[in-house]
């Protein structure tokens, strides 16, 4: 129908009419319901975020590093047990490290050697300090003779450490196949570890928290590994998974000797006075006093004990 | 144009006019102007001669539009002009008589006829009527039914079941392991043959069906191996391999040659993994044929390595084990890609293990699992085992020693998704038992259209069978 006049809109409309789709109305309401929408987003991606990254927050006041010594109560003596220890509180002290040690009794570690303890001891470590970041494994029979080194600047640091690694190495002197990786960032390393001129040494190294160490320490304490007779028990089997097995050695960095792991004694199979002790050196490690019977521990870090105790005294550290 | 002559009344009425008339007589060709059938019936045979033209006549034929006159250009051409002619010479049919008349009344203008059909036309007509009203959603739901079934007649739902965002087959690769043990150390004989085509025809056709990747890989004992100290322990290595073939997949389902899926219906997802946690047990005390003392007691272990459950996340298993009565059964496992996998899979052979065991491991791989997860705390929190049904059932000729037990052998009833005739090549019917598998599982997967014509065909034969029971009974009793 057409008029000439278009009809007047009734002033009261049907209750049944819903708002256009265009209308100013549902445009905001639209405009409102969108903004809500992405508010929403943000906040879960944001607490997505924040949830996944909470598990490795480190609260402040963690320990960076843990230094873990095992002690045998069935061969040594309670005053050396003690000085060994008072040796490393001393420096964890200095530096706001936390100390560990326990007992090889602690481990059931059947019939195979003694110093295989040194493997769970370090999980236990993990277990007791679940923050941490390194654990630094020192074999008793040694002292930290410079406690003014701190390990982040010294070794642990990622670029401190590149510059350190030895790259393209032969893992086991002196001429394994199977070598260090040359191409190896400082921040995926795991494990820092010496040689000696005898193979590697597991008297003193550095161990990074996380799901790769325990794969190491476990691997390292399979009990066919232990029942195999390895001429030097836990140190052999070291070896053996290095070189075996390349998921290991992709996180195996070789420092130089004499950052961490310092000899006390001349021994030229060893490395004779090349590697001996020298001042203002960070460890100084009797190796090898335990297993020869014409040597005594006591004696020999009484030596390097009174050494440390006078530069004490006299404040120079 | 000209008039011979000035037309002239007739004697029957109208009048003659040669001179108009002939001109449509040569051009068409035809004898007789066209007359419907309603004229026909009208005027009876004075028509068809075309020579007793009315007024009236006339007039009713150029009210009804018949065609052009045929000296137009149209109808030239020899089809078009004999195309015309049959049609116009088909009979046209005016049932409702000459409507020369006014109708009388007006009422039911513009509306439907009376009805005047029978009942089913009346129901056709309403429901016809019904769609119509509704005829966007019927739309709708016709357009949805006609996306349904091209979806499955062509390869498009295969797409979207490999597409790893929508169905994610490209997440799953089915290792098959062909020819254990053959090539240098021995000959394959036709039952060998057979089952082996069996087997890689089942699993092809299950891969494809759900978009996965099949890797069938040849496990004879390689000269490679054949003289080397590691004979026979190519599983790991097979794997890792599949791992760097197959750089988009996730899980990795190991599968020995002599199993079969029964079930080819059931995809990975919906069957395992859709709801890994639940389809899977961690602690292994549920069902545990080594006595695996579980979990680990000592202190100095942390809490998850402690936990006989892991951490009892989804994400943190690697690894999925069917047991038997034997303990851990490799013959078809699933294991996932992740930096758990590597470190497992590197130290899964170790020469100094394999110095000391490889007497005493007789299954290899098998054993050093077990050994591993035994004695290495980073194995227990990544591995979860499956009950052993769900994708490892035994026919009855493996563990048997007990009788049939629910946990372990096959059931028909309870539907198991693929049979694994473990242990066939000691002393039993490996082609034997693969043969009557596979015509059950055809049997069980029947579409409602086959099992209605084996019902139909099996009841004639049960009828054929009683008639001739009761045909030689009768005999008997006349002999």
């Amino acid at each position: 129908m057409h008029f000439a006049l278009p009809p007047r809109k009734t002033s009261q409309p049907p209750p049944y009419a819903r708002a256009s789709r265009s209308s100013p109305i549902r445009r905001k309401q639209l405009q409102v319901g969108g903004l809500l929408a992405c508010a929403a987003l943000v906040l879960i991606w944001l607490s997505t975020y924040i949830f996944s990254t909470s598990s490795e927050h480190i609260p402040s006041g963690t320990p960076e590093v843990v230094i873990v010594t095992v002690l045998d109560e069935a061969t040594m003596s309670q005053d050396y047990r003690d000085r060994i220890i008072e040796n490393r509180k001393y420096y964890a002290r200095k530096q706001g490290y936390a100390t560990f040690f326990p007992e090889v009794a602690d481990y059931e570690i059947g019939t195979s050697p003694r110093s295989w303890a040194i493997v769970p001891a370090l999980r236990h470590a993990m277990t007791k300090f679940p923050k941490s970041t390194f654990f630094f494994l020192l074999s008793p029979h040694s002292l930290i003779m410079n406690p003014s080194i701190n390990l982040k600047s010294h070794v642990l640091d990622a670029k401190r450490l590149e510059s350190l690694m030895l790259r393209d190495k032969p893992v086991v002197p002196p001429d394994s196949v199977i070598r260090t990786f040359s191409h190896l960032k400082g921040d995926k390393v795991d494990l820092i570890l010496t040689q000696d001129n005898e193979g590697l040494a597991q008297g003193s190294f550095l161990l990074r928290r996380g799901e790769w160490a325990k794969f190491f320490l476990d691997t390292w304490f399979d009990p066919l590994y232990r029942s195999y007779n390895f001429q030097k028990a836990e140190g052999h089997a070291l070896e053996h998974i290095v070189q075996w097995h390349p998921t290991i050695l992709t996180k195996l960095a070789l420092v130089p000797q004499h950052l961490i792991n310092s000899y006390g004694v001349d021994i030229a199979s060893r490395g004779g006075k090349e590697v001996m002790h020298k001042e203002g050196e960070f460890v100084v490690r009797l190796v090898g006093c335990e297993l020869d019977s014409a040597r005594y521990c006591e004696k020999e870090f009484d030596q390097y004990y009174q050494q440390w105790k006078a530069l004490q005294n006299k404040g120079s550290i | 144009m000209s008039l011979s002559r000035s037309p002239s009344p007739r004697r029957g009425g109208g009048w003659a006019s040669p001179g108009l008339t002939s001109p449509y007589e040569n051009v068409s060709g035809k004898s007789s102007p066209r007359k419907t059938y309603g004229d026909i019936q009208m005027n009876g045979s004075a028509s068809a001669t075309g020579e007793n033209v009315t007024w009236a006549s006339a007039k009713a034929r150029s009210e009804e539009i018949n065609g052009y006159p045929s000296f137009s250009t149209r109808n030239n051409g020899f089809f078009s002009r004999h195309a015309r002619k049959i049609s116009t010479s088909l009979p046209t049919f005016s049932l409702g008589g000459r409507r020369d008349f006014a109708d009388k009344e007006k009422l039911g203008r513009g509306r439907w006829p009376p009805i005047a059909g029978s009942r089913t036309v009346r129901y056709l007509q309403r429901t016809g009527r019904v769609a119509w009203r509704f005829r966007l959603r019927l739309g709708i739901v016709l357009g949805l039914l006609l996306a349904y079934i091209l979806f499955y007649a062509t390869p498009l739902h295969r797409v979207y079941r490999r597409t790893s965002w929508l169905g994610g087959g490209s997440k799953y690769v089915v290792i098959l392991a062909a020819n254990q043990g053959g090539g240098v150390m021995e000959w394959k004989g036709p039952r060998e043959w057979a089952i082996e085509r069996d087997s890689v025809r089942n699993k092809k056709k299950y891969a494809k069906k759900w978009g996965y990747d099949l890797e069938i890989v040849d496990m004879s004992t390689k000269k490679r191996y054949a003289h080397e100290w590691r004979e026979s322990w190519e599983k790991v290595d097979t794997i890792r391999n599949c791992m760097r073939k197959y750089p988009q997949a996730e899980w990795f389902w190991w599968l020995d040659l002599n199993t079969f899926i029964m079930e080819p219906s059931y995809s990975l997802q919906s069957h395992i993994f859709n709801d890994l946690v639940a389809n899977t047990y961690r602690d292994i005390n549920v069902y545990n044929p080594l006595n695996i003392s579980h979990p680990f007691k000592s202190p100095h272990l942390d809490a998850v390595a402690r936990s006989p459950t892991g951490n009892g996340r989804k994400d943190s298993i690697h690894l999925v084990i069917p047991q038997d009565c034997g303990g851990f059964n490799l013959g078809s496992f699933l294991i996932h890609r992740s930096i758990w996998t590597d470190r497992l899979l590197d130290i899964w052979w170790d020469p100094v293990g394999y110095e000391q065991k490889h007497m005493e491991w007789e299954h290899k791989e098998q054993d050093a699992m077990e050994h591993l997860y035994t004695n290495q705390p980073w194995i227990r929190p990544h591995t979860a085992f499956i009950p052993q049904r769900k994708i490892n059932s035994f026919p009855m000729g493996a563990c048997s020693e007990n009788g049939e037990d629910p946990k372990i052998h096959y059931s028909e009833r309870d539907r198991d998704f693929l049979v694994n005739m473990a242990g066939c090549e000691w002393g039993r019917d490996c082609w034997g038992e693969m043969y009557n598998f596979r015509e059950l599982s055809n049997k069980l997967n029947r579409t409602p259209w086959e099992k209605f014509k084996d019902g139909l065909s099996d009841g004639f034969r049960a009828l054929k069978a009683r008639f001739a029971a009761k045909k030689e009974e009768d005999e008997d009793v006349k002999s």
